[in-house]
């Protein structure tokens, strides 16, 4: 085992990812075993593709808070309020669509200021700042909307080019801007100043501060980065299934940070891998649409990230602990 | 003085790399109270650890009430009546005086807790010390002084027959203190043995009856306190060691411009009414023992901690320094006691850690200029002589000495002119000591200000141009190397109150 | 005699809101000043079926709170009691009605789940040291999760008042002479006073306190901190249960896959009722008051013209205000 981990290859990979990538393949093949064949199909790949688009943005977003130490669980919630505002506001208040892509990245923004502002310049607890910005996101949707659910356009109305976003025919454009923003995320994680800061104050905030750098500000910049992120995940939600319903989006919270702690970020800030969120999220679902195929309840969903859950975050204490 | 009540003889601990203590002897008798003295780092608190079971004895025993015993934690030793009051305090901030005197063996009428016969229980436990504490008022609302009367109290009432006082009276008033005198007189008076930690040497001619003095882990001596003097015991502190080529006249070029000014600072309890200069090129020795104040004024000056009044002038400027990032912005730097908290991020590599206070300058726009930045990192690593594979290495897998090596680095690019060295060799092997101190004079020979806070005087003596004596937050001397002595520093350090 | 001059001394030190019981004293005259505020404001709010329904709406809250009370005053929190609620009544109703059991046993099954997960959620904290808000996040998804399995997606309706094995409803509400009598309200005054008691008087109150105010300090005194820390969980656990019981019994039928956000109501009433976020500190009166602040929030809006949805912004800004309240209070003290 350790002489595999030493390899040089194996090394320069990431022996986390490796293994990810083994049991991303691995449930693929359980499915299509399980199925008996109708999972083999392009149209599952692109379906359970369409999933991992608006999961992807979300779990991005959230690595970069939990790199900082924290946590924000009200990225679901948040998503749906930037989809129901906005597409609200294309639907009934005419809108251009345009427009209402921006008013969803705004609001996306605006709750990442606001957990952001309250955790690094308040010292308020992350995970209350999400609580409240949870309920507050659902509610504001709700007043907004009268508590209607929104459909936004389809492909072939006006305006439906949005759609495009996630699939021109069989070329899933999803996919390529996922992994575009992805490599953004990168090389903001692992090459700017911005990255390297977030990093290291989740890390060591107190050493960085003795250091003169403003750890307030940089802080804030992980949740503001996040909140952003939240936006475009709701700009892909809505390309891909068009309605949304207010009062929901809970159960992506806990997919998108499944996804993040698979891959190797820790909860205890400082370590945080995109590459590794990516294949986690893609494990998540493929694990959504395999469950969908087998005609399975979808709440075993829910258990299975939950487990997944304690299981990597187990596994990061018991490292940690091993380390000192 | 009755009967010994606790013999320690030959008692020898090492922890990797430092014999910590070295065949050390201690006897405490009933009614006595014993002093425990040296300079920090001597190995007290390590005997007392030994002796309450934190640590595991290597070699060595321990006669109590004339068995031989070995506690293996410190409820063994409670039991027994062997207890230890703390420096820094065990408390339950939210709960009451009783219930933390109580806690853990509280007192039942079935499934309820007796509250009442605790209140009752501690009432009579402060009569008997012939104290005024209010058994149910909460333990954060007390002064300092009233908790460290509670921690005895609960010292008492585990029937001990050994307390071991660490520094108690360090964060106490005068009027605290003789209270606190009292409490221990009548304790000796009940027959207790008493092992009293302390440096101030007034206290220990006050109340103690004989003086064990340790120094460099090893045992030295025991004194009987009213036939000995103040200079004997420092005497026996400090020892003859043969220093390495100690200073012996101030190195700063003659005229050399004040770069630091720091004129009547304040900042809580442990920085009062500081002053002081320092020079261009100049080594500038802070010593005092431990809790004299030197790391608050430091921190405070650095704006790490909040100041609450005082001057500040760099370079004949007055500043504001409200946070680190105005401090670093006036060019000072400040090397942490404490590396792996507050010095360095460990999970980063050397070439990371190398610009952590200066990324701006080693970034085009938003991104980072690895290759600038590696360059910086080698360079520093070139002529600090650090040992690490690469810039690269993660700097938790660098000794201590190199992960200090990689600080000065970090200041070093971000061109400070002012550095704090806090305790700058702690937990450093000899070797790389004298690196560090090499670098240190070159570092100042090329102009940089150098403020040196030390508790070892061979480092004090060997490296300041200047020294200044600090005690209980107060500066308490200023003296030149050349007229600086390890007794009339250890004086200053340990000067009487009034 | 020295001691009388001691209380004396201590007593004039402290504020007359103090000596009323401070943070509870304060909550109570908002909650007071709230109701007035309600009444005048609307003639409706001033009917006696308003204050049945705003009881109604308080036995559960009020439960989980007392039970999340005990989690937030070790320091942690746990944030699966809402969808905990739901799942453990969806699967004691389903026995009931699907299963053929009676409806004792089905509380039972209630109470017991809520058992066995605070069991979990204590496990996950205490032995495998994961942090608090994430072990619980994850046990609320599995909470929904399996009870939307159990039942299969379905609403599950209890027995109504009028049906064979409704009599159940009638713990917390008993018709007579035409009127509701809300008799729910002296069970939770009940069961306040025990755990008021539990919390002052007891080991298990004790060391809850101790552990929030200092773990390290306890475990040194040679308490067994990771039993009582898992007792606090369990405590949650067990009031959930009973919190399952007084939701199934107010509402006609109880809907899987809902409950997320009845544990900001709970959590946001034990903050505002002065238990710390930190831990070491709180009570439960307070936290009892505390629940009465959200439930006339969550009843009272609509009556002032602002919709059901308001009511879930105005909680989450409570609870930030409370909590900045308490960060406030902290550096105060640390002065």
């Amino acid at each position: 085992m350790e002489s595999i981990k030493q390899n040089p290859l194996v090394k320069k990979v990431g022996f986390n990812r490796i293994v990810l990538c083994i049991v991303l393949i691995l449930l693929y093949g359980l499915f299509c075993a399980l199925t008996g064949g109708s999972f083999v199909g392009i149209s599952r790949i692109l379906s359970a593709l369409n999933y991992a688009y608006f999961l992807g943005f979300l779990s991005l977003g959230v690595t970069f808070v939990i790199a900082t130490g924290g946590i924000d669980f009200s990225i679901g919630p948040v998503m749906f309020c930037c989809a129901l505002i906005a597409g609200f506001s294309l639907v009934n208040h005419g809108v251009s669509m345009p427009l209402a892509l921006i008013i969803s990245l705004v609001v996306g923004l605006a709750f990442g200021v606001f957990n952001g502002y309250l955790v690094a310049y308040w010292n308020v607890p992350s995970f209350i700042t999400s609580m409240a910005s949870m309920n507050i996101s659902k509610g504001l949707a709700s007043v907004f909307t009268q508590t209607q659910s929104v459909n936004w356009p389809q492909a072939s109305a006006e305006g439906g080019w949005y759609r495009n976003m996630v699939r021109m025919g069989d070329i899933p454009v999803g996919l390529i801007i996922l992994l575009a923003v992805a490599v953004v995320c990168a090389i903001i994680l692992n090459k700017t100043k911005m990255g390297r800061y977030i990093l290291s104050l989740g890390s060591n905030k107190e050493a960085v501060r003795l250091s003169g750098v403003n750890v307030k500000k940089w802080e804030m910049s992980a949740y503001v980065v996040c909140g952003l992120l939240v936006g475009i995940a709701a700009i892909f939600y809505v390309a891909a299934y068009t309605t949304v319903q207010p009062g929901y989006g809970d159960q992506y919270n806990n997919e998108a940070i499944a996804g993040c702690v698979m891959g190797g970020t820790s909860m205890a800030g400082g370590l945080a891998s995109i590459s590794g969120t990516i294949i986690g999220v893609l494990i998540i679902s493929l694990l959504q649409e395999g469950i969908l195929a087998l005609s399975l309840d979808k709440n075993l969903q829910l258990v299975i990230t939950g487990i997944i859950v304690i299981v990597a975050v187990f596994a990061d204490v018991v490292s940690r602990r091993r380390k000192n | 003085m009755g009967e010994v009540i606790l013999t320690m003889k030959g008692i020898d601990k090492s922890f990797p790399g430092v014999h910590a203590l070295d065949h050390v002897d201690l006897e405490v008798r009933k009614g006595e109270v014993h002093a425990l003295m040296g300079e920090n780092g001597a190995g007290k608190s390590t005997l007392m650890k030994v002796l309450t079971g934190i640590y595991k004895k290597d070699s060595g025993t321990i006669t109590y009430e004339g068995k031989e015993v070995e506690f293996h934690n410190t409820r063994e030793a409670q039991d027994a009546g062997v207890v230890i009051v703390h420096q820094e305090l065990n408390m339950l901030g939210h709960l009451t005086v009783a219930q933390n005197i109580f806690i853990g063996r509280e007192f039942k009428k079935g499934i309820r807790i007796d509250d009442k016969k605790m209140n009752e229980e501690a009432k009579k436990l402060f009569e008997r010390m012939h104290i005024d504490i209010d058994p149910t008022e909460t333990m954060s609302r007390l002064t300092v002084g009233k908790q460290q009367m509670c921690e005895i109290a609960k010292a008492i009432s585990h029937e001990a027959k050994v307390i071991i006082f660490d520094e108690p009276s360090a964060a106490l008033t005068e009027a605290e203190i003789e209270e606190l005198f009292k409490i221990i007189r009548d304790l000796r008076a009940q027959g207790l043995g008493i092992v009293y930690i302390s440096h101030r040497m007034d206290e220990i001619k006050v109340i103690t009856d004989r003086v064990t003095v340790m120094r460099d882990g090893t045992y030295v001596g025991t004194l009987i306190t009213k036939d000995s003097t103040k200079d004997d015991i420092i005497n026996m502190m400090v020892g003859r060691v043969i220093y390495e080529d100690p200073k012996t006249k101030n190195m700063t070029p003659p005229g050399a411009p004040v770069v630091l000014k720091v004129e009547h600072l304040n900042a809580g309890k442990m920085v009062q009414d500081v002053s002081f200069e320092l020079h261009k090129g100049e080594i500038l020795g802070f010593s005092g023992l431990m809790g004299a104040g030197r790391t608050e004024t430091a921190r405070a000056l650095f704006g790490a901690d909040p100041v609450d009044s005082g001057d500040i002038y760099v370079n004949g400027q007055k500043v504001t320094i409200r946070n680190p990032q105005d401090a670093v912005k006036c060019g000072i730097g400040y090397l942490s006691e404490d590396r792996k908290r507050y010095g360095i991020v460990v999970q980063k590599s050397v070439a990371e850690n190398t610009t952590m206070a200066d990324l701006d300058e080693f970034s085009n726009g938003p991104f980072i200029d690895k290759k600038k930045e590696k360059e910086i990192a080698q360079k520093y690593v070139e002529s600090l002589a650090t040992k690490t594979p690469s810039v690269d290495q993660l700097v938790v897998n660098l000794s201590g000495g190199n992960q200090q090596k990689v600080v000065i680095a970090k200041w070093l690019t971000r061109n400070c002119d002012i550095l704090i060295f806090d305790e700058p060799t702690r937990g450093i092997d000899v070797g790389a000591k004298n690196e560090i101190y090499k670098l240190m004079n070159q570092l100042a020979s090329e102009g940089k200000a150098i403020i040196m806070i030390s508790s070892e005087m061979t480092e004090i003596l060997r490296m300041s141009d200047r020294i200044v004596v600090m005690c209980e937050g107060k500066k308490t001397g200023e003296l030149d190397i050349s007229e600086a002595t390890q007794e009339n520093i250890m004086n200053m350090a340990t000067r009487e109150i009034n | 005699m020295a001691n009388k001059s001691v209380t004396k001394t201590a007593g004039t030190n402290k504020s007359f809101i103090d000596r009323m019981g401070g943070q509870k004293f304060i909550v109570l005259l908002i909650v007071i000043a709230m109701f007035i505020f309600f009444c005048a404001m609307s003639p409706q709010f001033r009917k006696y079926t308003t204050v049945v329904s705003i009881l109604d709406y308080s036995y559960y809250i009020a439960l989980m709170a007392i039970g999340v009370a005990f989690p937030l005053m070790t320091g942690g929190v746990d944030l699966s009691i809402g969808t905990g609620l739901i799942c453990y009544s969806l699967i004691g109703g389903y026995l009931v009605v699907h299963q053929g059991w009676p409806t004792g046993a089905g509380m039972v099954v209630s109470i017991l789940l809520g058992v066995a997960f605070g069991v979990i959620n204590g496990c996950l904290v205490a032995l495998m040291d994961l942090p608090p808000f994430l072990a619980t996040l994850c046990t609320c998804m599995i909470t929904r999760g399996f009870g939307s399995l159990i039942v299969g997606g379905f609403g599950i309706p209890w027995p109504t008042a009028a049906a064979p094995g409704g009599w159940f409803r009638s713990i917390f509400k008993i018709k007579m002479g035409g009127q509701n009598i809300p008799i729910g309200f002296l069970w939770i005054i009940i069961l306040v006073i025990i755990m008021t008691f539990v919390l002052n008087h007891t080991k298990m109150g004790r060391y809850t306190l101790a552990i929030g105010s200092n773990k390290e300090a306890t475990r040194l005194s040679g308490v067994n901190v990771k039993f009582y820390h898992i007792m606090a969980y369990v405590i949650c656990g067990f009031f959930t249960g009973l919190a399952a019981i007084a939701y199934s019994a107010i509402f006609a039928t109880v809907q899987p896959g809902s409950g997320a956000g009845f544990e900001l109501d709970a959590i946001g009433g034990a903050i505002i009722g002065g238990v710390s976020m930190t831990g070491g500190v709180g009570s439960i009166t307070g936290t009892l008051a505390g629940v009465f602040v959200i439930c006339l929030l969550k009843t009272g809006l609509p009556f002032i013209g602002l919709t059901a949805n308001w009511q879930q912004i105005i909680t989450g800004i409570v609870l930030i205000i409370s909590v900045l309240i308490d960060i406030l209070k902290r550096e105060k003290e640390a002065k």
